[in-house]
């Protein structure tokens, strides 16, 4: 039951993807009508090449007997000879064909799916990115894609060939000789059988070295990065012995698993070779009693080779089409998730330079709609206010960003900016009012002057240095080799967390929006560097509304209005002074920073 | 290259083993067809039945032979790169023991783990290679030639003009292939850093509404690779189909020249099965040779990348002379003299000019800004690094006149970063000191205010995932705080280290500590105030440069930095009060 509706969803997978070949499909029968002419001649050919040496070996015998010589001439098998010559010029010909056809249908496949992936990323919501391991979406992109090509590229074409090529060898088998047919596969199910066992115990040395390799991987891991505690309390011999220990039992897991996988194919060939000594014998024999000729004895044995190896590759070619096909399900699982609401058909203008009210309105909020994180929540940000948000870890600051910025949808209640509705407007035309500096410094893989300039790739060289310059950056920035030019690459260390802070920072000076968002921006950066931000913050923030959200008190106490959260609603607002004289949560908050 | 020769000349043996038992597996696969020609033969003249059965087990023999030599070579080739890979392993690992902080630094924590893992693992892929697919071609073609003039002379021109023409294709295509190939890879990783930060900065795109434009360049990575795949695919199909072409020329011939032969009565019908066999087999051979080599230049990139672990020159050496040094048991416990430091490739000074004394009994603070270089005096007394000018004198001997191991014996460290190693607390303890006792290690749990210990399900045995990331940060401070000062030292230096605890842990733990290392020096590094308040005496550290030292009273009497930073940590702080 469970296997007939796997079976059906396989059949719903390939069938989806048959439409996405789309334009490709034409290449694809002619390639399907290619390989029939193509195997209808490799069967062909040797059979033919049969006649021919038996031709060959009459000519010769009755040259021998009139006691003549004997050369090949245009009419003594110099013209079959040059026909077997065209056969094989034709396979070869066709071979090339639909090589050269296959040779980018796959990674057109890909590249359409690809493509389709990346625009799917723009649509999907945030709660899929807090739900899924960047990993595991980078997999699907990457090697599940690749997989699929690499199937499709050679196996697709191989799958074809290979089915006509075994019915097509075996029928011509047993035309010459049923017993010797009957010895070939008694053979060819050995090997199968036998690759069958051995799969099963490779996979489980393979297993134990995984396990060796996360041994070694934690312990190298580990070992790098507490260098510094390693050589400070001079444990290097003690640490290099427990390193020798991991990589051993990794040496002697690997030697087994490398062993069991090298030996596969040779021992296939040792079973297949058997069997070809095998049929030799019996065939020798058939051959003395006259019953085969020299050329079908040849031809026996080419039709052996022709079959035996699809036969044997059988096994890996469905594990390998079952496994893309697997990548390519959940390719599509990716592309069908849920998307975020299409932008609002008539969008409400007059957005470009906003004046910055926000306003939250009985807003109703949770991650799912079962858990509603957010109750009730209002509140209004005039122009030119500081707004700060405090409270403990999952209290639910920076969810009311996340709705700020639209993020996510509210379930209830409205947020506006200058009045309007935030889903009335496009997601451009909100996000641009607005400029956020994050908890984690994204930055990307360019150069520090690139990712200054992200929101504003126009800038000149003068306005990013006096970015970062007001964003306390530039110092730092100057102290690298190559200053603004220096390339930031994924798992360098070559910037502090602290500095990179400072570029997300300079990256949203530049930007110049009407609303700021600061996500504990300065979270990473000492008190004193945060005050020097804090003061070109505070130049930045002027007529212009900002929303702060830090665990340092001492950067807030100036600000028009503190909303204290507590597990998803504001349970005080008001300002500092306000706030310490209601001795609430916030006021205990504060004093207990000087305990 | 030489590093492999290298890392195989301990296995010489192996080696040798290794390519006899190729030989015995090419030589079996290529008599394979002799014999069953010589079967021909005989059946054709109507010789003895036993004789064809007596080839008929000769052919057995050299299959269970040659099948034999090939497992046989399985064993000792997975043997062998067992073997390479547990050698560079400890290679790397033990040489990056020996690295200052700059050393390591150039390479990142990242770079070195990929050096560690992956990059031996494809090297090892690529020995594997060499020897079951790169070493048998010139066997084959060798023997598969021998065996040719063996039959016949012309026949054995034949094959030589054969197995020159294929080489001739792979090494072409092999040249152009090496290069989309590298390119390939590129393009892949590139796909992969574009994808991830797509992935993992999806809120500031969106925040900086630039989906559009990463879907740009997203797109133009993707096209970039399915292009290069396309023309490697390309490259591949005319390989293989000019190949195949080649193959069917030279049976062609094989029949036209070979039936001239046997009608000259040079050679035998059956001989043309042989000669067939061991063209394909010469052509195989070669064909996946070639697919190996393209892969090889990847495998040499990694091999540069561990020899440049590997031939590394560590920056900071103990000295010749490092004399097992007359550390003075001087009060003085760490003496900064005009110290000057500059990263190597930097164009400014992270420290200029630091001239301080931590003496022992007192405590020693140094406050600063991100940046301002705090860190690096910790760095520099522990010898990460050296200084570019002036001298360090730890226990009255320079610093670089002592064996490392010897310095940082007299010193105790918490760093910056607390990191715990994976394992039990009381393994992680043991750093401190191995032969510690369990009644010393609660004791000194309660001195770093680390009693949540005993409160514990399994107390000092309690698991510590690796980082320590089981441990909440204030947990993890004091428990790197514990370990260092399970280690009896001059010297105790705590980078930063308080800066989790809240402030009643912070006093608590200031207050039994001053108990604890009460003979010896301490240098704190923070960026509280409250933290250094009582210190005997306090740097205060603005871009690399001391502006001031004494005590608190002092400081904020005549210090503008230091009142900027006490102003911003104890603002509003009079409303309260």
């Amino acid at each position: 039951m469970a296997e007939k509706r796997r079976n059906k969803g396989a059949a719903a997978t390939v069938m989806r993807l048959w439409k996405t070949v789309g334009r490709q499909r034409i290449r694809l029968v002619i390639v399907a009508v290619s390989v029939i002419f193509y195997t209808v001649l490799s069967v062909a050919a040797p059979v033919y090449s049969a006649g021919i040496v038996d031709l060959l070996w009459r000519e010769i015998r009755g040259a021998l007997e009139n006691g003549t010589g004997f050369r090949v001439t245009w009419e003594h098998g110099g013209r079959e000879i040059m026909i077997l010559f065209g056969i094989y010029t034709a396979t070869g010909v066709l071979y090339t064909f639909q090589s050269f056809l296959m040779a980018s249908f796959a990674e057109r496949l890909s590249l359409e799916l690809r493509t389709q992936i990346s625009r799917k990323l723009d649509r999907l919501p945030l709660s899929f990115f807090d739900n899924h391991k960047t990993g595991e979406v980078l997999s699907r992109a990457t090697n599940d894609l690749d997989k699929m090509s690499e199937v499709l590229q050679t196996g697709l074409l191989k799958l074809f060939t290979a089915v006509g090529m075994v019915v097509g060898s075996l029928l011509m088998m047993f035309r010459f000789h049923i017993g010797l047919t009957v010895v070939f596969l008694v053979f060819t199910l050995l090997s199968i059988f036998s690759t069958k066992l051995f799969a099963a115990k490779t996979l489980r040395y393979a297993a134990l070295r995984q396990q060796a390799v996360s041994r070694v991987t934690g312990q190298v891991e580990e070992a790098y990065s507490g260098r510094t505690v390693i050589r400070a309390f001079n444990r290097e011999e003690k640490s290099a012995e427990e390193m020798r220990d991991a990589v051993k039992e990794l040496a002697d897991t690997s030697r087994k698993a490398d062993f069991m996988m090298n030996m596969v194919n040779p021992f296939i060939r040792l079973v297949n070779r058997l069997g070809q000594a095998v049929i030799a014998v019996f065939a020798g024999k058939l051959l003395l009693d006259g019953v085969l000729t020299v050329g079908t004895f040849q031809a026996f044995f080419q039709y052996v080779y022709q079959a035996s190896e699809p036969l044997t590759e059988a096994a890996y070619m469905i594990n390998s089409l079952q496994s893309s096909i697997a990548s390519v399900e959940r390719i599509f699982e990716l592309l069908d998730e849920k998307e975020i609401l299409p932008d609002t058909a008539d969008p409400a203008g007059g957005t470009e330079n906003a004046e910055g009210r926000v306003e939250f309105r009985n807003v109703r909020f949770g991650y799912t709609p079962e858990r509603i994180l957010m109750k009730d929540i209002s509140f209004t940000a005039e122009p030119g206010q500081k707004i700060a948000i405090v409270g403990s870890t999952g209290a639910g600051k920076t969810t009311l960003i996340n709705l700020l910025m639209r993020f996510y949808e509210v379930n209830g209640g409205q947020i506006t900016l200058d009045g309007v509705p935030t889903d009335c407007l496009t997601y451009r035309g909100l996000r641009s009012n607005f400029g956020m500096v994050l908890q984690d410094t994204w930055l990307f893989e360019g150069t520090i002057a690139e990712n200054i300039a992200y929101g504003r790739p126009d800038a000149s060289r003068e306005e990013i240095i006096a970015a970062a310059k007001a964003a306390r950056a530039d110092f730092f920035i100057r102290t690298l080799p190559k200053g603004y030019d220096t390339v930031l690459e994924g798992d360098a260390d070559n910037i502090s967390a602290g500095q990179r802070q400072l570029l997300t920072i300079a990256r949203v000076m530049l930007c110049n929006p009407a609303v700021l968002i600061l996500d504990e921006a300065t979270s990473s950066v000492d008190t004193r560097t945060e005050m020097e931000i804090g003061k070109a913050m505070n130049a930045l923030m002027k007529n212009r509304t900002s929303f702060v959200i830090a665990h340092r008190l001492s950067t807030i106490v100036d600000a028009d209005l503190i909303l204290v959260m507590q597990n998803g609603d504001i349970i005080e607002k008001g300002d500092h002074k306000e706030l310490l004289r209601a001795k609430g949560a916030y006021a205990e908050l504060y004093n207990s920073q000087f305990a | 290259m030489k590093l492999i020769l290298q890392f195989l000349k301990p296995y010489r043996r192996l080696c040798l083993f290794n390519i006899l038992a190729m030989l015995l597996d090419v030589a079996g696969g290529l008599l394979v067809p002799r014999l069953t020609a010589d079967m021909i033969n005989i059946g054709v003249e109507s010789g003895s039945l036993d004789y064809m059965i007596g080839k008929g087990i000769a052919m057995l023999a050299v299959t269970v032979l040659s099948g034999a030599g090939a497992l046989i070579g399985s064993w000792l080739c997975a043997d062998l790169s067992a073997k390479i890979g547990q050698d560079m392993r400890n290679a790397v690992y033990e040489k990056s023991l020996t690295f200052s902080e700059h050393d390591f630094e150039q390479f990142g924590t990242g770079s070195m783990i990929t050096r560690t893992l992956n990059d031996i693992n494809i090297v090892q892929q690529s020995v594997v290679w060499c020897i079951q697919m790169v070493l048998p071609v010139p066997a084959v073609c060798v023997m598969g030639v021998g065996l040719a003039f063996a039959i016949d002379r012309v026949m054995g021109v034949l094959l030589i003009a054969v197995t020159v023409l294929i080489i001739v294709l792979a090494v072409l295509v092999t040249r152009k292939a090496s290069v989309i190939f590298e390119r390939l890879q590129r393009l892949l990783d590139r796909m992969n850093v574009v994808l991830r930060e797509n992935l993992t900065g999806v809120r500031v795109i969106r925040a900086f509404n630039k989906e559009k434009d990463e879907e740009k360049r997203m797109r133009k990575t993707f096209e970039d690779y399915a292009e290069t795949a396309v023309s490697a695919n390309l490259l591949f199909a005319g390989l293989e189909s000019t190949a195949f072409f080649v193959i069917n020329i030279c049976i062609v011939a094989i029949l036209w020249i070979g039936g001239d032969r046997i009608g000259a009565g040079f050679m035998e019908i059956g001989d043309i099965t042989a000669l067939t066999e061991y063209s394909i087999m010469i052509l195989f051979y070669i064909i996946m040779a070639q697919m190996v080599i393209i892969l090889l230049p990847r495998a040499r990139v990694c091999i540069g990348r561990i020899r440049e672990v590997l031939e590394k020159e560590p920056e900071i050496l103990d000295g010749e002379d490092s004399i097992r040094s007359p550390m003075k048991p001087a009060v003085e416990a760490a003496v900064f003299r005009d110290v000057t430091f500059r990263f190597p490739d930097a164009d400014e000074n992270a420290l200029t000019d630091l001239n301080f004394i931590c003496r022992k009994g007192e405590t020693t603070a140094v406050i600063g800004g991100t940046g301002s270089g705090k860190s690096t005096i910790a760095k520099l007394l522990l010898r990460f690094h050296d200084v570019t000018e002036g001298s360090i004198f730890v226990g009255g001997a320079d610093v670089r006149n002592i064996a490392q191991n010897e310095l940082r014996s007299r010193i105790s460290y918490v760093p910056q970063k607390a990191w715990l190693f994976s394992g039990t607390i009381a393994d992680n303890l043991c750093y401190g000191n191995e032969n510690a006792s369990e009644r010393e290690m609660r004791r000194i749990l309660s001195v770093a205010q680390a009693d949540f210990v005993s409160s514990l399900a399994n107390g000092l045995d309690a698991h510590v995932a690796q980082g320590g990331t089981n441990y909440s940060g204030g947990q993890k401070q004091r428990l790197c705080i514990a370990r260092a000062l399970m280690k009896k030292a001059d010297l105790y230096i705590f980078d930063d280290s308080f800066s989790a605890l809240d402030f009643k842990t912070d006093a608590a733990l200031r207050k039994a500590l001053k108990e604890e290392v009460a003979d010896a020096a301490v240098l704190i590094i923070a960026q509280r105030i409250n933290t250094i308040l009582n210190a005997d005496q306090i740097l205060v550290l603005d871009e690399g440069r001391i502006v001031g030292i004494g005590r608190h009273e002092e400081l904020i009497e005549n210090c503008p930095v230091y009142r900027e930073i006490a102003r911003s940590q104890m603002k509003g702080g009079g409303e309260v009060g």
